[in-house]
């Protein structure tokens, strides 16, 4: 298991984002969903290693990040795109993917290689030496994917991925999910339900802090039988589970 | 997006931390804010610096020494605020979660980020100190650069940048650059404010280059050799200062990592060490005879000696000698000189040479210092005139010209008041010969300063030769007028006759012809 959550705690003051949560996963595009205030942002940035747990265990491949060393080695071999991504204007799209894949301490020979191909994938291979004060909001998103991808990750955790990509780029964003998936484990926090169905195996639903549901997207549909908010089958499952927890 | 697989990385591989800390610099460098504030800070030098110092005469050590503090000053605005910048960049751009979770220590990255902003800020700070050394070297005529003044001002530019980027990181936000480019002026411009004499702890400031209260001093590095003792103390502090500022800066975050924790420490506590010895050092600062600042822990008296030199002399009727450094204002000064020369040269007592010499310093009380030269104005067998040029004493920059006026009005009767002994306690025959020979060398009254005060040499302190100006229309200024309007034959035949009478007070106003 590539990340191994048990009864993690995560406050900020008197309010409690992440509680109790316990999660395992393995290879594959594991999905979060949860409206707004659930507790992913936050539990995605423990796991990222940005924030400690306030209690609980974390181990991310294999490796408690609390020690100093096995959190480097965690962090060499992860891929993070936060909710909002920051980016520094002046750079162009290579030299930002550049500086996280030096940052990353991938092997400086190999970042020239890594750097292209990671552009290249996020469609962004013409674009290049454009600086990213010229780009677009989905082609910023895109940098960022880049720039999480660029050490071909072990652990990948995106946060809102596809905020801002128009359909096209979507089902391609997908498409590459799926391909990343293959060997790394791959967590995507989204309220988009259909990136989930579409590229998920797994999927855990949050609420108040809370995971409420966890199995695969078709077990989601599952429990949206006979419940009628949501255009979508899985829409459906997400709002009949989301109703069965709140009181 | 396409789903292609990219190449794989095959692990492990052996990484080169080196070429990796290169390529980050080498992206730093490309995204420098002071790559942009490199004009507004060579502007600066050159309109406040630059223009001062190449001011000042050709002089290396005048140079040199006035450069330091307006570089310092000129780069301290610039330097601090692009470091501001850039140390507040994550915060303003809201990296920092994506930065912070990466496997590059904090440390490696921030120190990337500072070495970047100090790189562009020496570059361009050098650029500056080549373009007045190539300056100076073509006008000066003697001696060669001074290396410390430089040195210190270039040490000053990593202290201020690292100062600068911690201010931005701990403080972020869009203002924190500008307010800390100001506060370094300012912090800087008041540092002298507290100086008192010489023994005073303020001298660690990197705007001083010498004696404080006196400015540049010609003396070092032609008379006597350039003694870098307060540099060297400078140059420690902001070392010390850098390494104590990046140690803390990149202190907290070693939290959980013992051996990056204690290495930043060790930095931290070398640096708080090494700026407090300095500035310990500093405030051992003595003036010494030479005007310079002599720190008895780092001065090296066997270094402390005149220099060798072979002056360079007109061919006046009594040679004129300067300091070869001070060759290029032998013409004006000689000129100014001459008709006075002639007037005197050959009579018994007059001086065989002129010879510019070095002046004495001694600190006073409080902030005073008293320049001059001991003893008497002339001395040996074969007489010599001890020559100060006005250049060599404290007052605003003087131009050749005004420098030659000074020289004609104030030194020329000095000169000729040696030859007849006058001073304040001369008789009213010595006042009125010196003055006729004034007159008759076309030095006019209007020339010289007002009736009735005593003018003090440029330089002499003790002794005779000092030069008492005539109220027209007074007794001894008849007599003067009277025995310079003779002919020269007349008047030299004279002068070679009774002189000595003359300076020994034995002769009275109605004894002159």
């Amino acid at each position: 298991m590539n990340v191994e959550i048990t009864g993690l705690t995560r406050r900020f003051g008197r309010t409690t984002a992440v509680a109790g949560v316990d999660l395992r996963a393995g290879p594959g595009v594991f999905g979060l969903l949860g409206p707004n205030g659930a507790g992913k942002t936050s539990l995605l940035r423990v796991m990222a290693t940005a924030i400690p747990p306030t209690s609980g265990r974390l181990r991310l491949l294999g490796r408690d990040p609390l020690g100093y060393g096995p959190r480097r080695e965690i962090r060499r071999r992860l891929g993070y795109l936060p909710q909002n991504l920051g980016y520094y204007r002046g750079f162009t799209v290579a030299q930002f993917v550049e500086y996280f894949a030096l940052l990353k301490e991938m092997p400086a020979g190999r970042i020239p290689l890594a750097v292209t191909a990671a552009v290249d994938r996020v469609g962004l291979g013409d674009r290049s030496g454009a600086r990213l004060r010229t780009l677009s909001g989905g082609m910023l998103r895109r940098v960022g994917i880049a720039q999480a991808i660029v050490n071909e990750p072990d652990l990948l955790l995106l946060d809102e991925p596809t905020a801002g990509l128009d359909p096209e780029q979507r089902v391609a964003f997908r498409a590459l999910l799926r391909d990343l998936g293959q060997r790394a484990t791959i967590v995507v926090s989204t309220h988009l339900v259909e990136d989930v169905g579409a590229a998920c195996a797994q999927v855990a639903l949050m609420d108040r802090g809370k995971v409420i549901f966890q199995g695969t997207p078709g077990d989601l549909t599952a429990r949206g039988e006979g419940h009628s908010t949501g255009d979508a089958p899985l829409e459906r499952g997400y709002s009949a589970v989301l109703a069965a927890a709140r009181p | 997006m396409t789903a292609t697989k990219a190449p794989a990385l095959s692990r492990p591989v052996a990484r080169r931390p080196g070429l990796a800390a290169l390529r980050l610099l080498r992206l730093e460098l490309c995204h420098n804010a002071m790559l942009w504030i490199m004009p507004v800070a060579v502007a600066l030098f050159w309109f406040t610096a630059a223009r001062k110092t190449l001011g000042t005469p050709p002089l290396w050590n005048l140079r040199t020494a006035a450069m330091q503090p307006n570089a310092v000053l000129a780069f301290a605005c610039p330097v601090a605020g692009a470091a501001a910048w850039m140390g507040s960049r994550e915060h303003r751009r809201r990296t920092t979660d994506l930065v912070n979770i990466t496997a590059r220590p904090r440390p490696a990255r921030l120190l990337a980020t500072w070495a970047a902003t100090t790189c562009w800020a020496l570059v361009a700070y050098l650029a500056c100190v080549a373009v007045v050394y190539a300056v100076t070297a073509q006008q000066a005529t003697w001696g060669g650069p001074l290396w410390w003044p430089a040195a210190v001002a270039a040490a000053t530019v990593p202290a201020i940048a690292a100062l600068g980027f911690a201010a931005g990181t701990l403080v972020p936000g869009r203002f924190t650059a500008p307010l800390v480019a100001l506060a370094a002026f300012f912090v800087l411009g008041l540092s002298t404010q507290p100086i008192h004499g010489s023994q005073s702890y303020w001298q660690i400031s990197p705007i001083v280059a010498g004696a404080w209260d006196l400015g540049p001093n010609p003396e070092v590095g032609t008379f006597f050799a350039y003694q870098p003792d307060l540099a060297i103390a400078q140059v420690v502090f902001l070392a010390g200062l850098t390494a104590a500022v990046l140690g803390a800066l990149v202190l907290p975050t070693g939290a959980g990592v013992r051996s990056l924790r204690r290495s930043a420490l060790a930095v931290t506590a070398a640096g708080l060490l090494a700026a407090g010895t300095s500035v310990a050092l500093a405030g051992t600062g003595r003036l010494d005879a030479h005007g310079i600042i002599a720190i008895p822990a780092l001065h090296d008296s066997a270094s402390d000696r005149p220099l060798r030199y072979t002056p360079v002399c007109s061919h006046t009727a009594i040679p004129v000698c300067l300091h070869p450094a001070y060759a290029s204002y032998l013409p004006a000064t000689a000129a100014a000189l001459a008709p006075m020369l002639g007037q005197i040269a050959g009579l018994p007592g007059a001086p065989a040479r002129i010879s510019q010499v070095a002046a004495t310093y001694q600190q006073g009380p409080d902030n005073s210092v008293s320049i001059g030269v001991t003893g008497s104005p002339t001395s040996g067998s074969s007489p010599v005139f001890r020559l100060l040029l006005p250049i060599q004493l404290l007052g605003p920059a003087l131009t050749t010209s005004e420098m030659a006026g000074q020289v004609r009005s104030i030194t020329g009767p000095s000169i000729m008041a040696s030859v007849t002994g006058d001073g304040p306690d001369a008789s009213q025959a010595q006042h009125a010969v010196t003055t006729a020979l004034l007159m008759a060398a076309g030095v006019v009254p209007s020339h010289l300063p007002g009736p009735g005060n005593n003018v003090p040499p440029p330089g002499p302190s003790a002794g005779g030769g000092r030069y008492v100006a005539l109220a027209p229309g007074s007794p001894a200024y008849a007599a003067a007028r009277r025995f310079g309007a003779l002919p020269a034959a007349v008047r030299r035949a004279w002068l070679t006759q009774h002189l000595a009478a003359l300076r020994a007070g034995r002769i009275g106003l109605r004894q002159l012809p």
